[in-house]
């Protein structure tokens, strides 16, 4: 980079100097009376002629230019920049599209999930209720049979009470007769134990 | 020896007469006819596919618009979108004109002060007409910069109007003066080593430096063909942005 800025400033004073020659070869052009020694380029009689084909040229090349050339370019870079732009809003939109299919796809996938939810819910009450009456049938047929025994142990042992009563009203009448020799009676006797069995209960109590 | 200035000499192709007027075709009408022909040639030719994607060749011609077309929009707005064509007419044919002069044995139009005067002078005299028309007698508010204190305005309006008018020499120069340095120094180096050459002897081989030297300086040359090319129709847009906007 350092070798291109010396060589541009050289250039720069080379121009400077042979912008110099050319004011000086003006002079000197004038001097000799139309002889040409410095600059080609101040040789004014080829300047008209120069001027007419810059003209020409110039203008003809301005014509192609405005005419064919730019509007070409300008319509495939117009053109491209459609197509692009079409693309980019079919893109949009596909994407969009995308969008709602998976939202409706998500929304569905939901729904099967809430409906397996309340599926397994319900198999799990039902379950449940089921076991419960299970259990409420068995408690039940347990406590029948638990009433039945204590049913029956109740009647056996009043039985048995009551044949204790009679035993004890027996065994008096037997007692009295070998003791005292006098008879009592079955009532009399049985009449005795049982206010005898009434106040031991009673003392029990 | 040849002078290293001898190669921007006019010379006669041949005699042409259009209604009693003399129109001699010489090299240098040959290069400004071939700048317009290779360049609408190529142009032409490269757009042919007109294909949405575009390959080498129209993909070039397309950055040529686009760089143009950017440079206008960029620099003078939507309001210059009319000029356009004239200006990428414009960098068409000056940087044609100074990429066909790198040829060897050709000739550089744009080395021509003429040309490149005649060229600026139409740009100048187009733009201040095109801002009159705009502007009216406003345009000349465009000399007057806004803001100053008043006791400087004379003299202010006084540097503005000479920088105002300085512009076609200038643009002028600079591409003019920017060709010649170029071609005249390849020519230089080239008799230098003519010169080292025809010492003889162990000299022929030292020869070969100010060749090497040649192959950088076109190489720069092609540089700055372009950067003139591109300075030379970016100052126009300038001046074209002035004239519509008024700073």
């Amino acid at each position: 980079m350092t070798l291109v800025r010396v060589m541009m400033t050289f250039r720069k004073y080379l121009a400077f100097g042979l912008i110099g020659l050319m004011t000086g070869g003006t002079t000197s052009v004038l001097a000799a009376g139309g002889e040409a020694t410095g600059l080609p380029q101040l040789d004014i009689t080829t300047w008209p002629n120069q001027l007419f084909w810059l003209v020409v040229t110039f203008g003809i090349g301005y014509i192609i230019m405005s005419r064919m050339i730019t509007p070409r370019i300008g319509n495939v870079i117009e053109q491209r920049g459609r197509t692009i732009q079409d693309d980019l809003n079919r893109a949009k939109e596909a994407e969009a599209e995308a969008q709602t299919m998976k939202a409706e796809f998500e929304a569905s996938l939901d729904d099967a999930r809430a409906k397996a939810a309340d599926a397994a819910q319900k198999a799990m009450s039902e379950a449940k209720a089921k076991a419960e009456e299970a259990e409420a049938d068995l408690s039940a047929k347990l406590a029948k049979k638990t009433k039945t025994a204590e049913t029956k142990l109740a009647k056996i042992r009043d039985e048995a009470l009551a044949n204790i009563n009679e035993v004890a009203s027996e065994v008096t009448q037997d007692a009295v007769k070998a003791v005292t020799g006098m008879t009592v009676t079955k009532a009399e006797a049985t009449k005795s134990v049982a206010k005898l069995a009434k106040l031991g209960a009673g003392q029990e109590a | 020896m040849h002078s290293p200035v001898e190669q921007f000499a006019i010379k006669v192709l041949f005699a042409l007469n259009l209604f009693g007027f003399d129109i001699q075709f010489t090299n240098s009408a040959l290069f400004m006819v071939l700048a317009v022909l290779v360049s609408a040639t190529f142009l032409y030719f490269a757009m042919a596919p007109a294909a949405t994607v575009p390959g080498r060749m129209q993909g070039l011609a397309e950055m040529l618009y686009e760089f143009v077309s950017d440079m206008v929009r960029s620099n003078v707005g939507s309001e210059g979108r009319p000029y356009f064509p004239f200006v990428f007419t414009l960098f068409v044919f000056v940087l044609f004109s100074n990429l066909l002069g790198l040829i060897p044995y050709s000739y550089t139009t744009t080395s021509q002060i003429i040309v490149t005067f005649a060229m600026a002078m139409f740009i100048f005299i187009g733009v201040t007409l095109i801002a009159l028309f705009k502007h009216g007698l406003h345009f000349f508010s465009f000399f007057v910069p806004a803001g100053a204190p008043k006791v400087l305005i004379p003299f202010l309006v006084l540097i503005e109007v000479i920088s105002y008018f300085v512009r076609p020499v200038s643009l002028s120069v600079r591409l003019f003066a920017n060709m010649l340095a170029g071609h005249t120094m390849l020519k230089v180096f080239g008799g230098l080593a003519v010169m080292i050459a025809s010492a003889g002897g162990v000299f022929v081989a030292g020869s070969i430096l100010p060749l090497v030297a040649i192959i950088g300086l076109t190489g720069l040359e092609i540089l700055v063909a372009v950067l003139q090319a591109y300075v030379f129709t970016i100052l126009t847009c300038m001046y074209l942005n002035d004239a519509l906007h008024l700073h």
